[in-house]
């Protein structure tokens, strides 16, 4: 955080050395909500020196996830804090049923023809995909055929799993539950057959700990998205991703004008440069390795399909249906789980 | 006085605006009815407090911080004697010692014990290459994993105010307990750990409330299988975003770590009042 403050004050103070000129070229700005972390560090590092490059538009950013963006969007009445949310499809849906976003016109994205067109509606376009499946130590086990296959020896002895706090983990459990009766509206079959498994199962943790404790190898198999087994490998960890026999799940983070939003202008160039060419193949890198949005950006290997129209045939899941169902499945979880 | 209370005033001031007020805050939504914050009412206390889960989870947090003020003092006390026995310049090495692990983030030193206690870690390692096991024992993930991984997080809040009051015991009186017949034993029972006991106190009070809210060793260490009191509320606030509900944990939280300081706090008086029961029989 303090490297946070002293790169926004080194920014500012440099901004204020400019020569006047210089600085009356600047165009305004545009103040985006972004994940902490990761996303954050990626868009300081590319998008805003090349938005301001190419746009002259300063990109302010708001580290919030995403409940915190509805939460402080919410709080503001009426004056928005931020120009542009960017969010994973529960909070996404959320924002739509409370009216939060401004109706999104595609067509003023000079990169709208390069966007797989499931990616854009009414409401918004999509910053980066996430695909999730099955990861595995080859050198520990043999490669899963799908998710029934990790309630069976020898993965069930190794396996990893999260619960419903993460959405590649409530899309996980959900692809389960359908194995074994259930639908993305009833998870109950797949807590049952966990519930059964419990006993053998290596590790049940929280997100953010599954890549240490797979590093560490604490699991040899557990459900994630691409990007994290990207980055291990990356790291020299033994891994590989498997798509399930009943397909790989997608779904994207997508970017939303904020109501009432004054730059309106500004977050256009915001959003048309984060899913320009550019952008899309410098965050596509370690150590960012996020799934790139644009047709014009070769995918690197590692990811279970050749183009974007791949995407197509993946599994999607409806979050407007989820999300009011989500709460519980999370204490369903806790008390199934539980010691 | 008028200037000492001038002199408090900052920070009184701040600690209204930014303590008081927020938790003033959190009790009046902990009274909401509903999760969009519409009415008032106490189904948010009901749904917590009726439930049977809920109390598990509580105890099983104030549990977690009881053993790991166990652990802390079996291994701290030790130490704290010698550091009492020390030469002025073993003091410093000590202290340093005690004071490194603080210069860490805690987030680093909680990843740190995923590679010290992990199937393929350092223990395990060790555990396989002697011979005692012919399996990798199951250390994360367990209640003993975090245990002892907290144990070594939280050493430096029982140290500190157990130094500082041992090095304040005046030799003369352990010297006097020993010309009055005392074995060691007797004076470290009877006349040391009593003159101990505000640090003492102090130190598991701090433990105990760092350790039943160490959010990120619990999760990363103890995984979800462990339920407590702090998952519950991140859950709730960041994931459901069910904020009354979030709010009720939250206090309960507070309330329960509060009951047991306030009782390790009565504890230690009690003790400290012991030392004078020698001089009396």
């Amino acid at each position: 955080m303090s490297m946070n403050r002293r790169r926004a004050l080194f920014g500012a103070a440099s901004l204020l050395a400019l020569p006047a000129p210089l600085r009356a070229q600047t165009r305004g700005s545009v103040t985006t909500a972004i994940y902490p972390g990761a996303w954050e560090e990626a868009f300081r590092d590319h998008v805003a020196p090349f938005l301001k490059q190419q746009s002259g538009v300063d990109l302010e950013m708001q580290p919030l996830f995403a409940v915190d963006q509805i939460a402080k969007f919410s709080a503001s009445r009426g004056v928005p804090p931020f120009d542009v949310f960017v969010l994973d499809p529960g909070p996404r849906i959320t924002g739509i049923e409370r009216g939060m976003f401004d109706k999104f016109d595609a067509s003023r994205l000079s990169n709208q023809a390069l966007l797989p067109s499931m990616l854009v509606d009414g409401w918004g376009v999509g910053c980066a995909a996430q695909v999730v499946g099955i990861a595995y130590n080859p050198k520990r086990v043999p490669k899963p055929s799908g998710y029934a296959d990790l309630f069976k020896e020898p993965w069930v002895s190794k396996l990893g799993l999260t619960g419903f706090g993460t959405t590649f983990g409530t899309v996980s459990l959900i692809e389960i539950a359908k194995i074994f009766g259930g639908s993305e509206v009833n998870i109950d079959p797949a807590l049952v057959e966990l519930k059964k498994a419990l006993p053998k199962i290596a590790a049940v943790g929280a997100p953010a700990a599954m890549p240490g404790l797979f590093q560490q190898g604490q699991c040899a198999v557990m459900y994630t998205n691409t990007q994290t087994v990207t980055t291990l490998k990356d790291r020299g960890v033994d891994i590989e991703f498997a798509v399930p026999e009943t397909g790989a799940s997608a779904f994207f983070t997508t970017m939303h004008i904020a109501k009432g939003s004054e730059n309106v202008a500004n977050a256009y160039k915001y959003i048309d440069t984060t899913v320009g060419r550019d952008i899309q193949a410098a965050l596509q890198k370690p150590p960012y390795n996020f799934v790139p949005v644009n047709k014009d950006v070769p995918l690197l290997s590692g990811l279970p399909m050749k183009s974007l129209d791949d995407m197509t045939k993946f599994v999607t899941h409806d979050w407007a249906k989820i999300n009011p169902l989500r709460a519980a499945w999370i204490e369903k979880f806790n008390r199934e789980m539980a010691k | 006085m008028r200037l000492a209370w001038g002199l408090v005033a900052p920070l009184g001031l701040a600690y209204s605006a930014f303590f008081l007020a927020p938790l003033l805050i959190l009790g009046v939504v902990s009274f909401y009815q509903d999760e969009a914050m519409t009415e008032f009412g106490t189904a948010q206390w009901r749904r917590f407090l009726l439930d049977q889960f809920h109390w598990k989870v509580i105890g099983d947090t104030l549990l977690l911080g009881l053993k790991t003020v166990a652990a802390t003092l079996l291994l701290g006390l030790p130490l704290a004697l010698v550091y009492r026995a020390a030469s002025a310049r073993w003091q410093r090495v000590l202290l340093f010692i005690v004071v490194m692990p603080l210069l860490t983030s805690v987030v680093v030193r909680t990843f740190a014990w995923i590679v010290i206690l992990g199937r393929e870690g350092l223990i395990n390692r060790l555990v396989l290459d002697l011979g005692l096991a012919a399996e990798p024992l199951r250390l994360l993930q367990t209640e003993l994993g975090l245990v002892i991984s907290l144990t070594q997080i939280e050493m430096p809040l029982l140290l500190l105010p157990v130094l500082a009051v041992m090095v304040r015991i005046d030799p003369n009186v352990l010297d006097a307990s020993a010309s009055l017949g005392a074995s060691r034993w007797r004076t470290l029972f009877r006349v040391i750990l009593p003159l101990a006991a505000p640090g003492i106190a102090a130190g598991c009070a701090l433990v105990f409330a760092s350790a039943t809210t160490a959010f990120i060793s619990q999760s990363v260490i103890g995984g979800s299988r462990l339920v407590y009191l702090p998952a519950i509320i991140w859950q709730q606030a960041m994931v459901v975003a069910h904020w009354p509900f979030a709010a009720t944990a939250a206090i309960s939280l507070l309330l329960s770590v509060s009951a047991v300081i306030a009782v390790i706090a009565t504890a230690g008086r009690i003790a400290a009042g012991r030392v004078e029961a020698p001089t009396h029989g």
